[in-house]
């Protein structure tokens, strides 16, 4: 179940290798992940794409100790920050990784911070803690960094309220908290969701560009193909709390390995006018993870779903370079099945 | 913040002008008038009376006159205690009272807001389960049930230890005051501990905490400066009529504890019919009162910076 192995580059800063969460509720346990594994490099972007409650967001939470245990529980699976264990705790020797090593942002950035205390203090506190700081100083890295993320009058601004900022200003703001340790990994957790478009558009760039001054990696989680066409240089499609497609960019958009992919790509609006095309809805719902299916987890709304698929699972077929897809159709014996899935990602369209 | 702080003074002497006005009113609805008493009195010597209170005149006239030395600070001489004027009773009671009901506040805030808390993180364990069957207790229970228990566990382990640890009765030092205090306070602060759990519960699940954690703060460091902070705003909202019923609930621990507080004057100008000393206490109350809720509200737009603003 594992990714293959990248060929001799420098090792990956981030692997998680077969993790897997689980909720204890009143109904049941949840299997809300399910084996995932993927890595990122320094640098780079990798979009986590799939449908609300395909386990993206457990996946990161899980990742920075933010699941609530109990209800939550970790399974089985590894994490590594370079080499050094991260997962089932907060620490690297002894010290808090998160906000130093890895920042994260979140979806809603108005209920995001903490109401009682100034956007300055907000940022400066994590300066303090990680690098032992004093108030003073901290405070005013946190106006560079408020300045960085481009929120004009920074140092009047650093003295307010999160409820005197807009919404895309609090999502700078948090990405600049994010960011005050100059962490090698950023966690983007649906950073645009709920901010308008041309908000959206402006923290993307904010992003886009502190990654390449400061060569942070960057996990974006969203559901937004849009964003991911944008952004991405790394995508790992998510479905049932699984990776059923992981390749680069190009690949999900122009090579999809995975019928769902597929779909994703056809339920995804365009702004080509030429484009005569419906917005074509994957049928039926994803499946129940109190009880996950044998096979395929996609293999009941799948339209090339064969009789392997229900109770097999598939294991993921590499396609090419870095990319493979969890689909039996790429199975030696479903002949020609790879060429249905490019049959049904046709036509083409270019890539917004 | 001072425009706001003379618009909400303004208000409450306008209250306070209600409570005086209704005072009045509801007094002289009810049937008698101190000097119809069990004494057989002499008609003259009665009008005499009267006329020396100016209880002849019509009520509009009285009331004028009332409002006139009101505005005067002058309460006037109590009816039944000779010579005694109403201010000199309350100088002379009034801290006694204050001491007592400020003392009750802290012990209900402070119990509160950390009984709360603590219920709140350890949720559904057992610290949570024995708290909150004590908050059950505390919020049903009546004061003077409490005010007699005590005094009765004090006395008897006053007795086991053969030497006293704590006074049963009375008022003098902090050791009189601990009991009483902390009896009166015992039902707003199983009141505060709900409030604060639900609140601290809602805090603990928030966004933003989630955040303070994904940044790597210390546990101590969110607890203090973003769950207590946040969590606490409930509880000063609700402070300003806590101490409203703290102080009218004073009557009753006063009276079992015999502390020569302002609430036993009051309950026996009731009694007597004692007109100047219930108006003037009454009086006295309600200003008291609106000026803590005044109080309150500034405090909380010192806490919470959404209300500063608007």
């Amino acid at each position: 179940m594992t990714a293959p192995a990248p060929p001799a580059k420098q090792p990956p800063l981030l692997t998680v290798e077969n993790l897997q969460v689980e909720f204890e509720t009143y109904g049941g346990t949840v299997q809300a992940v399910r084996g995932v594994s993927f890595s990122v490099e320094a640098g780079k972007t990798l979009a986590i794409v799939g449908e609300s409650g395909c386990g993206k967001s457990v996946t990161v939470q899980a990742l920075m100790g933010l699941v609530p245990m109990p209800p939550g529980r970790l399974k089985s699976g590894t994490a590594e920050l370079r080499g050094r264990n991260i997962l089932g705790t907060s620490q690297i020797d002894g010290l808090d990784f998160r906000g130093r090593e890895i920042g994260m942002i979140f979806q809603d950035p108005m209920t995001s911070l903490n109401p009682t205390m100034t956007i300055g203090r907000q940022i400066a506190e994590t300066l303090e803690v990680h690098l032992g700081w004093s108030r003073k100083k901290a405070f005013a890295r946190a106006i560079e960094l408020l300045d960085m993320a481009r929120i004009p009058e920074a140092a009047q601004r650093a003295k307010q309220y999160p409820f005197e900022f807009s919404g895309g200003m609090l999502q700078r703001a948090m990405i600049a908290m994010a960011i005050a340790c100059e962490p090698a990994i950023l966690i983007a957790d649906e950073p645009t969701t709920a901010l308008d478009v041309t908000i959206q558009a402006q923290v993307l760039d904010l992003l886009g560009d502190l990654q390449r001054e400061h060569g942070t990696a960057i996990i974006l989680i969203t559901h937004d193909l849009g964003v991911v066409a944008r952004m991405a240089d790394e995508v790992a499609v998510m479905y049932a709390g699984q990776i059923v497609e992981r390749g680069s960019v190009d690949d999900i958009f122009y090579r999809p390995a995975h019928p769902y992919t597929v779909g994703l790509r056809a339920a995804m609006p365009s702004n080509n006018p030429d484009a005569e095309h419906r917005l074509l809805p994957i049928e039926g719902s994803p499946p129940d993870l109190f009880s996950p299916p044998a096979g395929c987890a996609y293999a009941a709304r799948c339209p090339h779903a064969m009789r392997i698929c229900s109770t097999h699972e598939p294991a993921p077929f590499v396609v090419g370079a870095d990319h493979y897809g969890k689909c039996w159709l790429h199975h030696e014996k479903a002949a020609g099945g790879a060429s249905m899935i490019a049959a049904a990602a046709a036509p083409p369209e270019k890539k917004s | 913040m001072l425009s706001y702080t003379i618009k909400r003074l303004i208000q409450g002497l306008i209250t306070v002008w209600f409570i005086a006005t209704a005072t009045f009113l509801a007094m002289h609805a009810v049937p008698g008038n101190p000097l119809s008493g069990a004494k057989a009195m002499n008609v003259e010597i009665r009008q005499n009376l009267e006329r020396k209170y100016g209880l002849n005149k019509p009520v509009g006239e009285q009331y004028l006159i009332y409002m006139g030395n009101l505005a005067r600070g002058d309460l006037g001489i109590s009816f039944t205690q000779k010579n005694r004027e109403v201010n000199d009773i309350i100088r002379e009671h009034f801290p006694v009272s204050a001491t007592l009901g400020i003392m009750a506040v802290v012990f209900a805030a402070l119990g509160g807001a950390l009984f709360g808390a603590l219920t709140a993180l350890n949720r559904n364990k057992w610290p949570d389960t024995v708290i909150m069957l004590a908050v059950i207790l505390g919020i049903s229970v009546p004061s003077f049930v409490f005010a007699a228990f005590s005094q009765l566990m004090v006395v008897k382990i006053n007795a086991l230890l053969g030497i006293s640890i704590l006074p049963v009765a009375g008022w003098g030092t902090v050791s009189h005051m601990l009991l009483p205090s902390l009896v009166l306070g015992l039902g707003t602060m199983a009141y505060l501990t709900r409030l604060m759990r639900s609140s601290m519960l809602e805090i603990i699940n928030s966004d933003y905490i989630r955040t303070a954690n994904a940044k790597g703060l210390p546990q101590t460091r969110i607890f203090l400066q973003h769950e207590m902070r946040n969590a606490i705003l409930p509880l000063v909202t609700v402070l300003g009529p806590s101490i409203a019923g703290i102080t009218t609930g004073s009557f009753v621990v006063e009276l079992v504890f015999a502390i020569p507080g302002l609430g036993r004057y009051f309950v026996q100008a009731v009694q007597q019919l004692d007109y100047t000393v219930i108006m003037g206490t009454t009086v006295f109350f309600g200003a008291f009162l609106v000026l803590m809720v005044i109080l309150v509200d500034l405090l909380y737009g010192l806490i919470d910076p959404r209300v500063r603003v608007s």
